[in-house]
């Protein structure tokens, strides 16, 4: 052991650097492969773009080396791969929002280096947590604000921010976990602790719960009057899983769940667009429905079906029938030019990125951390999971976007961030165990 | 309290738990539902293959072409040739679908008939597709343009087929529509739209969709059932307009249309169309023996054909369990209901022998290089009635034509035997009756049998006879 002795710290980031190759690899090969097929979309944005995106990337790798940054060498080239098969799918489906797309990339790995050096201290979050949650409601609210609100796809989840349109829910999901986890990390004992217990049933002291419960309530409404019921499922989903990992109790997971189902049957009889969800999904295939509402997703199914084992090939499948392909049903897209190998080759390295990201939640060195790390590491696994879920009929669809990958500005920036945080808590560990 | 560390595996192992679930959906859509979804005849990959590569002909039983692809400036393009056939050839739409003869026979016409297994194989595994052969109906191209012609731009239905084997020679529904507009992906929405808003359903196939009361048309069932019950066809019956069995009724009569008083046997019910006879013998036979007959000439089941079909309805309830039912029944009113293709099979069968034949609108597959790949004859149906039963309705259906007076005169062809009914179906209150016509000629051999129904027709049967008469003439060289 060498104890105390502090362990030099490489110059190299060697695995980061070796595995952005495997991303410029296929960055190319996803390009050019596109681009062969639809010979019309030939331009000088074709090449510019996957060559623009991996100097950046290159950037990064060269920024953290520079900062002598000493935390973890996989998640970021993990989100670059993603982020490049994003961009090959937004060249393949709508090749005149890639350089829309590609931009919010840059924006992204802008947002993603200022993570890495603001906070100085990451622990310093955990203090303003009551600021995290009263931000993240006001943002909540502003796409119900009369100037600023956006409708847009019959979402009320929308702010017009000079000639973008931004959905600040996806930078409240960050903010919630911050927020959990502060608050999680104080009051865990006394709420899993319970000193009355109804058979199986914790009884968790009340004064403590409230907070929580009155701000996920809050949310419920707001998300209810925004008409974004994957959003709700989410949101709920985050608040289930840091309440479970705070005090290991499933039966509070299992009540929330049971909450869950109630509440969406509730908004399956109250609310029209909601109704019309679940019929699609119960019965795409119906007469009254394939057409019509059932359309998008049927379409959907067909692209999968037409993947087989090993895709149509990119570039000569039909995913471009599908409605709004590249924000709902990219995954189905890949999956038919890739197949069932490129769906599950997907797959997997979302469930690498959760792997890894849980990883450095088990080896953070204070409880905020543990729950801020797992927490996020959760949002990435549980949009992935809402989404194939919902484009391979497992479970009614929502506008989940398929995280890195789905077109769409807001989601990647915040996603960028989140790795940014999870690299961050991967450091303070290894700085403290000196670890590699 | 278990420490975080132990709750973040657990909830690690439950979301990859949870990805396996995920994973083990995207293969059962990506490869076990894979064939079944690849041939759903509403996959627009299905119809794009065909924009590259022609795909089969649609053809009439001598070869005339009904449906084909057109080489174009960007690949090919379905082309339909007869509005007629509008119903029965459907389209082939890239944002609709396929629908008629072009979904039936959706492997067959991009050259993977079943029948062929290996070219089936070779599409699938080696993505190697055979060049699409032609799709042979059993529509006779001469007949249909007699019963197009015949019905004009009246409302209603014509369908000819032979009684021998059940092939649709003619098939016309009116009002019709132009394929060729949906399946051009340019004007296809714009046509749908208003298709689909239109009144009076033109993408309906009234041949085999449309539910009609049947009238007076329906009486040879009432006749096959008293006949093969023991009842005895020479014996008079009294009739007297208005007509009550007894007071129980109230104020319900069965009336007559010629407000007929006299001695009736059956061949007179049948030549002047008298209601009350009809309700008598309904009421005489009893409710239980009707609803048996009707069942077996398949009224309520659906006939198997390659198109879409109904099967209509015997009554609301399915049985005739009160008194005024069955002697509304008996002549062909209450509340039953039929399509034209049910009413032509009931009477090929008679024509037949008493076996009813299968009805079918292909006649054969072919490849592409004109071999025969499979033949399309789903043979004989069932034996509904008795020859004899047959033979003695065919004598008073021939009277119901040529007889002193008869109601359905307007029928005759020159040189043969027409064995023949008019029906004049009583619609809601207020609008103009169904007119039907049915009949089969030559009536010692019969080769065709035409059902007719023009809708809200003024004379009823009258308005139908002498169409019914045009397409028996085409359909036997007179």
């Amino acid at each position: 052991m060498i104890g105390a002795q502090r362990l030099p710290v490489p110059r190299t980031r060697f695995t980061e650097l070796s595995l952005l190759f495997w991303v410029a690899a296929l960055a190319i090969t996803g390009f050019v492969a596109v681009v062969a097929a639809e010979t019309s979309s030939f331009g000088p944005a074709a090449i510019a773009v996957p060559v623009v995106f991996l100097v950046l990337m290159l950037a990064l790798h060269l920024f953290l080396v520079a900062r002598r940054f000493h935390g973890d060498q996989v998640l970021m080239p993990i989100a670059a791969g993603l982020t490049a098969i994003g961009l090959v799918l937004v060249q393949r489906l709508a090749s005149d929002l890639v350089l829309q797309q590609l931009s919010w990339a840059i924006i992204a790995a802008g947002a993603f280096a200022a993570t890495i050096l603001i906070p100085k201290d990451l622990t310093a979050l955990a203090r303003f947590k009551w600021t995290w949650a009263l931000l993240g409601l006001l943002l909540l609210v502003a796409p119900l604000m009369p100037v600023i609100g956006r409708e847009i796809n019959g979402a009320r989840i929308w702010i017009k921010v000079g000639p973008a349109s931004i959905e600040p829910w996806e930078a409240v999901k960050l903010l919630l976990v911050v927020f959990f986890a502060a608050y999680l990390e104080e009051y865990r004992e006394v709420l899993s602790r319970s000193p009355r217990r109804i058979g199986p049933l914790p009884i968790p002291p009340v004064p403590y719960l409230v907070p929580i419960v009155a701000m996920w309530a809050i949310a419920m409404v707001v998300m209810i009057l925004e008409k974004d019921v994957g959003a709700t499922a989410l949101f709920f989903g985050i608040f289930l899983a840091m309440l479970f990992l705070a005090t290991g109790e499933a039966f509070y997971a299992l009540i929330g769940l049971a909450l869950l189902l109630l509440g969406g049957f509730a908004a399956y009889q109250l609310f029209g667009h909601v109704h019309v969800r679940v019929d699609t999904w119960l019965r795409p295939f119906a007469e009254d429905l394939r057409f019509d509402a059932g359309y998008q997703m049927v379409q959907g199914l067909y692209a999968l079906a037409n993947g087989g084992l090993l895709g149509a090939g990119l570039g000569n499948g039909m995913p471009e029938r599908i409605p709004v392909v590249w924000s709902d049903f990219v995954f189905a897209a890949f999956a038919e030019e890739t197949g069932l190998a490129g769906a599950l080759a997907l797959l997997a390295l979302y469930l690498l990125f959760l792997y890894r990201g849980m990883q450095i939640a088990v080896r953070a060195p204070t409880t905020f951390l543990q729950l801020l790390a797992a927490g996020l590491a959760f949002i990435v696994a549980l949009q992935t999971l809402v989404i194939v879920g919902g484009n391979a009929r497992l479970i009614p669809l929502t506008g989940i976007t398929l995280p890195f990958v789905a077109y769409g500005g807001s989601s990647l920036v915040t996603n960028w961030m989140l790795v940014g945080l999870l690299l961050r808590v991967s450091e303070v560990s290894n700085r403290m165990r000196g670890g590699p | 309290m278990s420490g975080v560390g132990t709750n973040i595996r657990a909830l690690t192992l439950t979301l990859a738990a949870m990805f396996l679930v995920a994973s083990v959906g995207v293969s059962y859509w990506t490869v076990f539902a894979s064939d079944a979804l690849a041939n759903d005849p509403f996959n627009p990959r299905l119809i794009a293959l065909t924009k590259d590569r022609p795909r089969g002909a649609i053809v009439d039983r001598n070869g005339a072409v009904i449906a084909s692809s057109d080489k174009t400036a960007d690949g090919f393009a379905r082309s339909y040739k007869d509005r007629s056939l509008a119903q029965v050839t459907g389209y082939a739409s890239v944002q609709f679908g396929l629908a008629g003869i072009e979904k039936a026979y959706a492997e067959s016409l991009i050259g993977q008939d079943a029948a062929d297994p290996v070219s089936v194989w070779k599409a699938r595994y080696l993505g190697e597709r055979a060049p699409a052969g032609a799709v042979v109906l059993t529509i006779d191209e001469k007949i249909q343009k007699a019963a197009a012609d015949a019905l004009g731009s009246r409302r209603g239905a014509i369908v000819a087929l032979d009684p021998r084997t059940g092939a649709i020679l003619a098939s016309v529904s009116v009002p019709t529509y132009d394929p060729n507009q949906v399946a051009d992906p340019a004007r296809a929405q714009g046509a749908m739209d208003q298709l689909n808003k239109a009144q009076d359903h033109p993408l309906l196939n009234r041949a085999t969709q449309g539910q009609y009361p049947p009238g007076s048309t329906f009486k040879v069932v009432t006749a096959a059932a008293a006949l093969e019950s023991g009842f005895d066809a020479t014996k008079k019956l009294r009739v007297d307009d208005p007509y009550q069995p007894d007071k129980s009724w109230g104020d319900y009569f069965v009336r007559s249309a010629s407000h007929a008083h006299g001695l009736f046997d059956m061949s007179d019910g049948f030549r002047l169309s008298e209601n009350i006879y009809f309700a008598q013998v309904g009421l005489q036979i009893g409710g239980a023996k009707l609803a048996e007959y009707a069942k077996r000439f398949g009224v309520g089941a659906a006939p198997k054909v390659e198109l879409p079909a109904s099967g209509g309805q015997l009554s609301e309830s399915g049985s005739l369990d009160k008194p005024t039912l069955v002697a509304d029944t008996a002549y062909g009113q209450g509340e039953l209901l039929v399509s034209p293709l049910q009413m032509a099979l009931i009477y090929a069968a008679i024509a037949n022998n008493g076996v009813m034949p299968t009805p079918h609108y292909g006649a054969e597959v072919r490849d592409a290089d004109g071999r025969v790949v499979r033949q399309i004859a789903p043979g004989p149906g069932g034996q509904v009635i008795s020859p004899n039963t047959a033979h003695a309705l065919t004598t008073m259906l021939v009277g119901a034509v040529e007889g002193p007076g008869a109601f359905a005169f307007g029928g005759k062809v020159p040189g043969v035997h027409v064995a023949g009914k008019t029906g004049t179906a009583e619609n809601r209150p207020g609008e103009a009756p169904h007119g039907w016509f049915i009949g089969f000629a030559p009536a010692e051999a019969p080769t065709v049998v035409v059902a007719v129904i023009v809708e809200n027709a003024p004379d009823g049967g009258v308005t139908a006879a002498p169409l019914g008469a045009q397409v028996m003439r085409a359909a036997l060289g007179k």
